[in-house]
């Protein structure tokens, strides 16, 4: 278990360096260490693009794939579903449709509205879909498929915008939508991180709700959990996490699938340690992803959201054909 | 057992109890009283309303009229962690996450003592190695549960209520689905537990035979209501089990401790 961390943080650090150092121009790791430790004799030009591209959308891809990653951990747990996503229920295509509306229509990209239409977005989805599947009780089946209903439609609304919203605008938001970190800024960095902070410590002082949420809801009851109220709290969380990284990235898909099961792996099902290894996971899994999209069609960048589809199907693919044998 | 005597009195009590789902009431104004340090057994025909009374008895039920008196006050007047600190309940057939290992399914019986940023403590960590000693599963504390036999696996389930530390334990059909072997070895369980901790322990049974061998007290239940009650020897007679279960059936004493058995009759034999 503790090699397993290690190796994933080592993971980190690697591509991260190499994040710094591949583009259209490379820049040496001497170079790269100079800029970053603030040596004044550092060239120019390494500086203004570690500093100010590079850097930020490192960072970026790390916090949009820990986002991604904590919310789809959530909402698996909530839902005790281990197909359950974030992008699977409509909630992350909730908020896509309402940060596109505010794009599109309202002609407002600045960083700090963004977040908070996507955030309206993904709540209201969650909140719809909630109610929609409330019978006293809500119970995971009936949420799940409400919530394909629901996303489907939201990515019908999200299609009709694009085929008759304005072009160039139009396809701006498209880059946004297909899941990329391109126009990362230190802006969007500082945003989507003040929108992370609360939601992801609460969800760590919850891991002992989550924990009880995974058992069937008359042993979580007759434990003494308020399952109700600890659900609902649990998916306003998610969707916070899912909306921020929505308005930060757009749509990128099987991060928030995989993440949670390549984290119970290492370190089995307990929360507590399960959330923050799943985070790490999610971090490694779109760095990698954004790098892989920017390097290998240099100078066309893939969206990291087509590289996560594209390497995360086959993944998940790998996941359940390597459990083919465990009972279900 | 007098009232007045706090030690001996019925810790739980239904009092003219009137519950069930949706609009359908499974039980109607029934009463009972819980005999405190003993093995109680709930026996009838499915759909009696065995489990509803069971549920019912820790709040997992909405209570429609009469209420569930806990150490003489309404259960409803306690919070949720509050009740599951005095009453642990074990449901029919409970499912755990995939890989979860015996510990931390042990674990998850301290949730009613923790508070939200509660550190895990000394006592709860004693209360879950004395949990898996009394079930006999430390040795497996660190086997995921989905890889366990039957009977092990309800141990599991057993030692989570365990380390509950509640003093009234209500079991839903604990045997169900366990071959022969792993039934007596939850019963013995049980027995022990009663014996040795002086739990109160409710149990739904199936095996009127086996409620006879080791029940305190037996309770026989039909649409809704309770048929019968009293020691295994004044429940299990032919007339009992004819109106509750619609079998016929003879009569006779176990021969290792003479607790009346009830053998039905078959084909011809009627």
């Amino acid at each position: 278990m503790r090699k397993s961390v290690t190796l994933l943080i080592l993971g980190i650090f690697a591509v991260f360096l190499l994040s710094l150092r591949l583009g259209d121009q490379p820049i040496p790791y001497s170079q790269i260490i100079g800029v970053l430790t603030g040596d004044p004799d550092a060239a120019v030009a390494a500086q203004l693009i570690v500093l100010e591209v590079r850097l930020p959308r490192a960072i970026l891809a790390l916090l949009v794939g820990m986002a991604l990653a904590v919310a789809g951990a959530i909402i698996q747990t909530v839902m005790r579903n281990p197909l359950a996503e974030p992008g699977l229920l409509g909630i992350n295509s909730g908020g896509a449709l309402a940060a596109l509306i505010l794009i599109v229509y309202f002609r407002n990209e600045s960083a700090h509205l963004v977040p908070w239409a996507a955030f309206a977005g993904a709540f209201l989805m969650a909140a719809a879909i909630y109610g929609f599947s409330w019978r006293s009780g809500a119970s995971p089946v009936r949420i799940i498929l409400i919530g394909i209903g629901l996303g489907s439609m939201a990515g019908a609304g999200a299609s009709f915008i694009s085929a008759f919203g304005e072009i160039a605008v139009v396809q701006q938001a498209q880059v946004w939508l297909a899941g990329s970190v391109y126009n990362a800024g230190w802006d969007k960095v500082q945003v989507l991180a003040i929108w992370l902070v609360l939601p992801f410590v609460l969800t760590m002082a919850a891991s002992r709700e989550l924990d009880l949420l995974s058992f069937s809801e008359m042993s979580a009851r007759s434990l003494g959990q308020r399952v109700e109220i600890a659900r609902a709290v649990l998916i306003l969380l998610c969707t916070m996490i899912s909306g921020a990284a929505v308005a930060a990235a757009g749509l990128i898909g099987f991060i928030g699938l995989i993440s949670p099961h390549v984290a119970r792996r290492f370190v089995g099902h307990s929360h507590h340690r399960m959330v923050p290894v799943a985070a790490l996971v999610g971090g490694f899994l779109v760095l990698t992803a954004d790098l892989i999209g920017r390097t290998v069609m240099a100078p066309a960048q893939l969206p990291a959201g087509i590289v996560t589809a594209i390497l995360g199907a086959p993944f998940f693919a790998f996941l359940l054909w390597e459990r083919r044998y465990v009972r279900s | 057992m007098s009232v007045r005597d706090p030690e001996n009195a019925a810790p739980l009590t239904a009092r003219n109890l009137t519950t069930g789902y949706a609009r359908k009431n499974i039980l109607e104004h029934l009463d009972f009283e819980i005999l405190h340090g003993c093995f109680t057994v709930l026996i009838g025909p499915n759909g009696c309303g065995k489990s509803t009374l069971l549920r019912a008895l820790c709040n997992l039920m909405p209570v429609r009229d009469g209420g569930v008196l806990l150490d003489g006050r309404q259960i409803s007047e306690f919070s949720t962690k509050e009740i599951a600190r005095r009453v642990g309940v074990l449901a029919q057939g409970p499912v755990a996450p995939e890989g979860l290992t015996v510990e931390d399914l042990a674990r998850q019986g301290r949730y009613p003592h923790r508070s939200l940023f509660g550190q895990w403590s000394d006592e709860d960590e004693t209360a879950c190695r004395t949990a898996l000693e009394l079930t006999a599963l430390t040795h497996l504390k660190d086997r995921a549960i989905d890889s366990l036999s039957g009977g092990q696996r309800q141990r599991a389930w057993i030692a989570m209520t365990l380390a509950q530390q509640t003093g009234i334990l209500l079991l839903d059909e604990p045997t169900t689905y366990l071959d022969l072997a792993h039934q007596i070895e939850v019963l013995d369980l049980v027995q022990r537990l009663v014996r040795e901790q002086q739990t109160t322990v409710v149990a739904v049974l199936h095996d009127i035979n086996q409620a006879a061998r080791y029940a305190d007290h037996i309770v026989a239940m039909k649409d809704g209501r309770i048929a019968v009650q009293g020691s295994p020897e004044e429940v299990i007679n032919k007339e009992t089990i004819e109106a509750v279960f619609g079998v016929r059936v003879a009569i006779v004493a176990c021969p290792v401790d003479g607790a009346p058995l009830a053998v039905p009759l078959t084909g011809r034999q009627k």
